[in-house]
């Protein structure tokens, strides 16, 4: 195992076909139009010195590195921002290449700190590359302090938490600024000054912790010296190995390099081949890593007989003896059924489906339940209802194709961050954003965003608004016909039904407390986009008539054709990464893997053969059930895995007693949590860095279409 | 203060703009039959002697109009009043004659220049009377191909510095698709030793617009905008009058000249930047961001301003247009040498003893500017260099004076004409101090984007700081010049590319001053 | 009577606001703005970034970075008069560096700051336009040729008393 260092082609990819061949340092290789000369080189295996590109960022030709000679062309342009074109000649290695690419070199090692020995970056600095790659053996302008003008008394801005900003080792290559910008969104910072005197700012020139910057962690990673530098990095050193795993901490689902030096983890590093992330992060998945070194962090199996005892750490075999034998005892004194289990969503598949496989297999009931059924139930009613399958329709690269954006119930910017930054991007680049919500969350006005529309509704009125919507659609004649004629069921049926006056904009203008002309000009809006996209939240879900505002989303999707391609869809921003993986798994109490219904005896026949075991055929125990059963004495004792339902579920008193009536309750955690402390026999740790899990489902995963 | 002494004296007194006879100025012009009889340079208390000797009555009576142009910014037209006493000729210190029969217009080809120092500028009537529009009348009845390919066909080439020729610039913005196209006009002059932008402006401010007008039906543009620099804050409030005359007149707004075209323009002010005067630097400016220079491709043609195709033409450019569209571009291209045709601006400056503006076609020598035109320098030393094309051009001994006016004699010399800006210094001067220089104000001027420049700039003043205290000359002078390759090769725009232009000019012409 | 500091700050807040709020329509706004401010209110105030980046809806960095960028934009209040000596090529073929240096010395005070009275704020400036009649001066505005020391001492005391 070793440090994984993921190839940097120095300029985003195009779309398209590769069409356009051209020959570099007589290597032919074949790029999609508008790739960069740069990219093109790295494809036909060719490094060209760089160090203010990135592929994560817009080329911006500074550094001065990258210049090439080109057949036909006048000078030394750069290669980062040169397009390919058709037939092009590029020698990325000449004498005269080699001398100008030096000269740079010493120009900036001029006014460049020599500490690299004692270097937080070195060996993992761009610029300490660069001088070697262009074999920079001297800086003749004097280094350090003797070059005369430097900037290497400026003062260390270490006032943000996880990051250092070292302004002397800065050299003003902009990618922190950049990837501010382009990549996440808040452009916190800027370039304050001109020529010499150009140095990168937070805000209107205060530490960064004053600024707008939220701590993402963009800058830090774009960066290619030690100016913007983790403080992990600084206090424990360069990591050494990395193990790629899923950020367990909101929805998004961001794939991680989890970087280590020996067992103890250094940073996280958000991995370019996520799709959910491509690179990013948010301050939480990137810097909140305190919990994998934290001194309360439980190691070693603990038990409890009773609440009254103290913790006592045992050996993996008296842990899983314990617990196998009291499980055992208390379903022969009370039956098969008065045991179960919680499945989280912020575990893998694979950590799913053997819980719930457990409690079918092994417990002999179907008493296995998770959140997700919870929070995001009526999302896979109402898609079943309406599509045919209860997942999302779109990945999340898809809103960077949207034309018009209904955000609903949801406030991705504090939720769901990273897939925030793709879709400011996108509204950035020109969509129209309208808001359902009676917040108002940030994106109805943030730098460079505004909403055409908010639509601050009283809370209740979903479906009401929605069908407003749909009703000035319908009534307007801005039904995509062709499709709805192709593609969809009882259409008629449901425009007669929703042109019906009650459910007018004006009809609906008093309950909903939307003035009607906005309803109106909104859902024109969307009717009208190229591609119009939903995106939601559990302001959808989380009320009584969850499920039937997922239809209306469903309903206004489909009556306009937005359904079945990118940038568009009906699209959940879901509480926890995995909900979509920990539902496909089957930890349902009514359905097995794959969302088939345990009183179907077909489907019973095939786990049962799999499984060599008989599969009840009865649906086991919801959540709720499971606390109403234990108070009132047939529920006895409970696996929870991965969940602090102490914590989090609702009516906190009820949970209590529930878990005080339990004659076992075993936890399934990295800590002693809130639910193990108020009434646990056992407690497990999981997970370790050495044996991360990977493969769970995006949340938003997978692509659907109406029928 | 000399015009208030003319009204008072019965004149009916028109300001003008520069004749660009800067050291006649101010300039007194009196209308007569015969023509425009001058005074010049004159002070207020001349005047009163003047008018006492029959300056407001020539003899070939009835005089209608005469102008003058007070130091430094402009003109006046006076209008006399009746029964003025016979001036007799030869009396007064100040009498020029016939300012047409002055040698130095005699020298000149006023194409572009045709009625600066001439009209009332912000006179719509005089604009008129004096042929304006008439480019502008010709172009509407014409298509907007036909237009570009006028342009082609006169051969007039980018007059901000660069060269480029315009009409193929405006093919590429005419075949680009867009919702919005612009037309913006670089008036961001911060070459030293340039003033023709602010003469222009001041002095005859109808004729960019109407160039502008011109572009704009050329190109599908419906919005345009002139960067003018915050350091001419008179040629500002001119161009904004002038702007404000042409909607009231129909010039500019919706269906200007009863044509279709639709076109507004809008002034907007630098903030002290050289920078903003390279192309996608003032794009960048004009968008209200950084000057910070834009890699190119794209080309602002195709992605300018907002990202809209756009023409990006300096002021003569531009002002040279309603000319090439009224007389036709045969007769533009008639001028000129070689591949540089049509007239150049000149601007004569710094220590030479007339300076001012000289528009003549292409091909003039550099002596002949110098020497015959500008009467060598104002302190009556020997010349010793001549800087031409401003802070980015090359140093030139008075060896060079045979050197043809044109883009490509100057090219093939290691120098450039740039705006058109030849600044005269005597033999006081220290050419290893102006090297410095030219380090310095890029160090000073630099957006600071790419390293060469950001860094190069601050070294090379450091390195002929070095040099000139005799530190490790040889080696500091072989460092040097490996500086200035990388700048030429490696900067990311002209600022840094072309600062090592009047450095190696210096070490290469006059590098005894480097190493004493 | 006395005069709350943070009326003031208050009352301020709400003319660059107001100014803001006039020009935000211009495309590319940002620029006539600053401009206005400065005209207006003698000078950019950091306080102001915060304001015009909310009428403008962009980020706060994005207006210093701007700011300061740009000579023109003052960021502490400047003296009642501005001098400005052109420093370009064809001026120091006349003698701007000697005018130059005469003048830090008459004012007591470098290029970039004002002096101690407040009554003058001396600047650097690469070139006015006013190539032929150098050196050249720009007094508020007002553009002065061929101004020696000597010439130059009379500008400075007629807005020093002005």
């Amino acid at each position: 195992m070793s440090l994984l260092k993921e190839p940097d082609y120095g300029t985003p990819a195009r779309e398209g076909e590769a069409t356009v061949e051209v020959t570099i340092d007589g290597v032919a290789v074949t790029v999609p139009p508008g790739t960069s000369v740069m990219r093109a080189a790295k494809q036909a295996g060719l490094d060209i010195p760089k160090l203010c590109a990135t592929d994560s960022l817009e080329a911006f030709g500074s550094c001065r590195l990258c210049v090439v000679e080109i057949d036909g062309a006048r000078g030394t342009p750069a290669s980062c921002t040169t397009p390919v074109a058709p037939g092009m000649v590029v020698r990325t290695q000449t004498e005269k290449l080699g001398k100008l690419r030096r000269g740079v070199m010493e120009l900036y090692i001029s006014d460049h700190p020599l500490d690299c020995l004692t270097c937080s970056a070195n060996g993992d600095c761009e610029l300490q590359d660069m001088a070697g790659v262009t074999g920079l053996r001297e800086v003749r302008y004097g280094s350090g302090v003797d070059a005369g003008a430097n900037h290497m008394d400026l003062l260390k801005d270490t006032s943000n938490p996880y990051f250092d900003f070292d302004a002397s080792k800065c050299i003003a290559c902009s990618r922190c600024v950049r990837a501010c910008d382009e990549v996440q969104g808040t452009i916190a910072l800027t370039i304050s000054g001109r020529g010499f005197d150009s140095k990168v700012a937070a805000g209107a020139g205060v530490p960064f912790m004053e600024s707008d910057c939220v701590s993402c962690g963009a800058c830090v990673q774009a960066c290619p010296t030690a100016t913007l530098q983790e403080k992990s990095v600084v206090e424990l050193g360069m990591p050494t190995r990395s193990v790629i795993t899923t950020c367990a901490y909101c929805g998004v689902g961001c794939s991680f390099k989890a970087e280590l030096r020996g067992d103890e983890l250094v940073r996280m590093v958000p991995y370019k081949d996520g799709g959910a992330n491509e690179g990013h992060s948010c301050v939480k998945g990137r810097f909140a890593f305190g919990y994998a070194s934290h001194p309360d962090r439980v190691m070693k199996p603990m038990l409890r007989e009773s609440i009254a005892d103290e913790w006592r750490e045992v050996s993996w075999e008296e842990a899983i003896g314990f617990t196998a034998r009291r499980l055992r005892e208390i379903q022969a004194e009370h039956g098969a059924g008065s045991i179960g289990a919680i499945t989280s969503s912020r575990t893998t598949n694979e950590e799913v489906y053997a819980v719930q496989k457990l409690v079918r297999a092994v417990f002999g009931n179907n008493n296995v339940d998770t959140c997700a059924r919870v929070c995001h139930s009526p999302t896979g009613y109402g898609l079943k209802q309406t599509f045919g399958t209860s997942a999302g329709t779109q990945d999340f690269k898809s809103v960077e194709k949207a034309d018009v954006i209904l955000l609903i119930g949801a406030n991705p910017t504090d939720a769901h961050p990273v897939f925030a930054s793709r879709m400011k991007r996108r509204l950035r680049q020109g969509a129209k954003l309208v808001v359902i919500d009676p917040r108002r969350i940030d994106l109805v006005r943030t730098p460079h965003i505004e909403a055409a529309h908010h639509l601050a509704l009283q809370p209740g009125t979903n479906v009401a608004v929605l069908n407003a919507l749909a009703h000035v659609i319908v009534t307007e004649g801005l039904v995509d016909r062709a499709f709805t004629e192709e593609r969809c069921e009882e259409v008629a049926g449901w425009e007669t039904f929703i042109a019906r006056p009650e459910h007018s904009p004006e009809a609906v203008a008093e309950i909903t407390g939307v003035a009607a002309e906005d309803m109106r000009a909104a859902a024109r809006l969307y009717a009208g986009a190229g591609n119009g996209a939903i995106y939601y939240g559990l302001g959808v879900t989380e009320h009584s008539q969850g499920s039937t505002t997922v239809m209306a989303m469903a309903n206004l999707a489909m009556a306009t054709g937005n359904i079945g391609r990118d940038g568009v869809g009906v699209n959940p921003l879901r509480g926890q990464n995995n909900v979509q993986g920990s539902c496909d798994m089957g930890s349902f109490p009514h359905e097995l893997p794959g969302y088939r219904h345990v009183g179907d005896d077909d489907v019973r026949d095939i786990y049962e053969q799999l499984w060599g075991t008989p599969i009840l055929s009865e649906p086991g125990l919801r959540i709720p059930n499971m606390f109403d059963s234990a108070i009132d004495g047939s529920f006895r004792a409970l696996f929870v895995q991965g969940e602090d339902i102490a914590q989090s579920d609702p009516n906190t008193q009820h949970v209590h007693a529930a878990l005080a009536a339990l004659d076992l309750v075993v936890v399934q955690d990295l800590f002693v949590n809130e639910t193990a402390k108020s009434r646990t026999s056992c407690c497990r740790a999981r997970r370790s860095w050495r044996r991360t899990a990977r493969s769970p489902t995006p949340s938003a995963g997978s692509t659907g279409s109406a029928r | 203060m000399v015009a208030e002494r003319l009204t008072a004296a019965g004149a009916d007194v028109v300001r003008t703009g520069s004749r660009g006879m800067l050291w006649l100025e101010p300039l007194v012009e009196v209308e007569t039959p015969a023509g425009r009889v001058g005074y010049g340079p004159v002070a207020p208390e001349d005047v009163d002697g003047l008018v006492a000797a029959g300056m407001l009555a020539a003899p070939e009576r009835p005089t209608r109009r005469a102008e003058t142009s007070d130091s430094p910014e402009g003109g006046r037209v006076v209008h006399p009043g009746p029964a003025s006493p016979a001036i007799r000729h030869g009396e007064s210190g100040v009498y020029l004659g016939l300012v047409e029969d002055l040698p130095w217009m005699r020298r000149q080809q006023r194409v572009t220049f045709a009625r600066v120092g001439v009209v009332d500028p912000l006179s719509a009537d005089d604009y008129v009377t004096h042929g304006g529009l008439t480019g502008l009348r010709a172009a509407l009845r014409t298509s907007p191909t036909a237009v570009v390919e006028a342009v082609v066909e006169s051969g007039l080439r980018g007059r901000g510095g660069a060269g480029f020729p315009t009409g193929i610039k405006w093919r590429t913005v005419l075949g680009a698709e867009a919702d919005v196209k612009f037309v913006c006009c670089n008036a961001d002059e911060g070459d030293s030793g340039t003033f023709a932008d602010r003469m222009l402006i001041e002095g005859d401010p109808f004729t960019l617009i109407e160039g502008m007008t011109i572009a704009a039906h050329a190109v599908g543009a419906t919005e345009g905008y002139v960067y003018l620099r915050s350091e001419y804050p008179d040629a500002v409030e001119t161009l904004t009058a002038a702007i404000g005359v042409a909607r009231e007149r129909g010039w500019l707004g919706e269906r200007i000249l009863d044509s279709d075209l639709t076109f507004d323009l809008h002034v907007r002010v630098g903030a002290g930047a050289y920078i903003c005067g390279e192309e996608t630097s003032m794009l960048e400016s004009l968008e209200g961001k950084r000057g910070q220079v834009r890699a190119k491709p794209p080309i602002p043609a195709l992605e300018g301003l907002f990202g809209r195709p756009t023409v990006v033409n300096n002021v003569l450019s531009l002002a040279s247009v309603p000319a090439i569209l009224a007389d036709g571009a045969a007769s533009y291209a008639a001028l000129g040498v070689g591949r540089s045709r049509g007239t150049s601006v000149f601007q004569l400056g710094g220590n030479v003893a007339r300076g001012g503006i000289v528009e003549t076609a292409f091909g003039i020598t550099l002596g002949e500017l110098v020497e015959d035109l500008g009467g060598g320098t104002a302190s009556g030393r020997p010349a010793r260099a001549v800087q031409v094309g401003g802070p980015l051009g090359a140093y030139l001994p008075v060896e060079k004076f045979d050197l043809s006016m044109d883009y490509e004699a100057f090219t093939e010399a290691g120098a450039m004409l740039g705006h058109g800006g030849i600044v005269v210094f005597d033999d006081t001067v220290d050419m290893a101090a102006m090297a410095r220089f030219a380090f310095s104000f890029c160090a000073e001027e630099s957006c600071g984007k790419c390293t060469p420049c950001r860094v190069g700039a601050v070294r090379g003043v450091e390195t002929i700081d070095r040099i000139r205290t005799g530190q490790d000359r040889e080696k500091n002078l072989v460092l040097l010049e490996d500086l200035c390759e990388l700048m030429t090769d490696g900067s990311l725009c002209a600022m840094g590319g072309l600062t090592p232009m009047p450095v190696r000019s210096a070490v290469q012409h006059f590098g005894e001053d480097f190493t004493r | 009577m006395s005069i709350d500091v943070s009326d003031l700050a208050a009352l301020r807040v709400e003319r660059v606001r107001a100014i803001a709020g006039r020009l935000r329509e211009l495309r590319g706004p940002l620029l006539p703005i600053l401009h206005a401010v400065q005209h207006e209110l003698g000078h950019v105030d950091p306080a102001d970034v915060p304001v015009i980046a909310d009428v403008l809806n962009i980020a706060v960095a994005e207006v210093h970075g701007v700011v300061t960028f740009y000579r023109d934009f003052r960021r502490e209040p400047g003296g009642r008069a501005t001098v400005r000596i052109c420093r370009a090529e064809a001026c120091q073929a006349v003698g701007a560096e000697a005018l130059a240096a005469h003048a830090t010395r008459r004012l007591g005070v470098g290029f970039g700051e004002t002096t101690s009275d407040r009554a003058i704020s001396l600047d650097e400036v690469f070139c006015l336009g006013n190539c032929a009649l150098g050196p050249a001066v720009q007094v508020d505005g007002t553009l002065h040729g061929r101004v020696s020391p000597a010439r130059l001492d009379a500008l400075l005391g007629e807005v020093a008393t002005a």
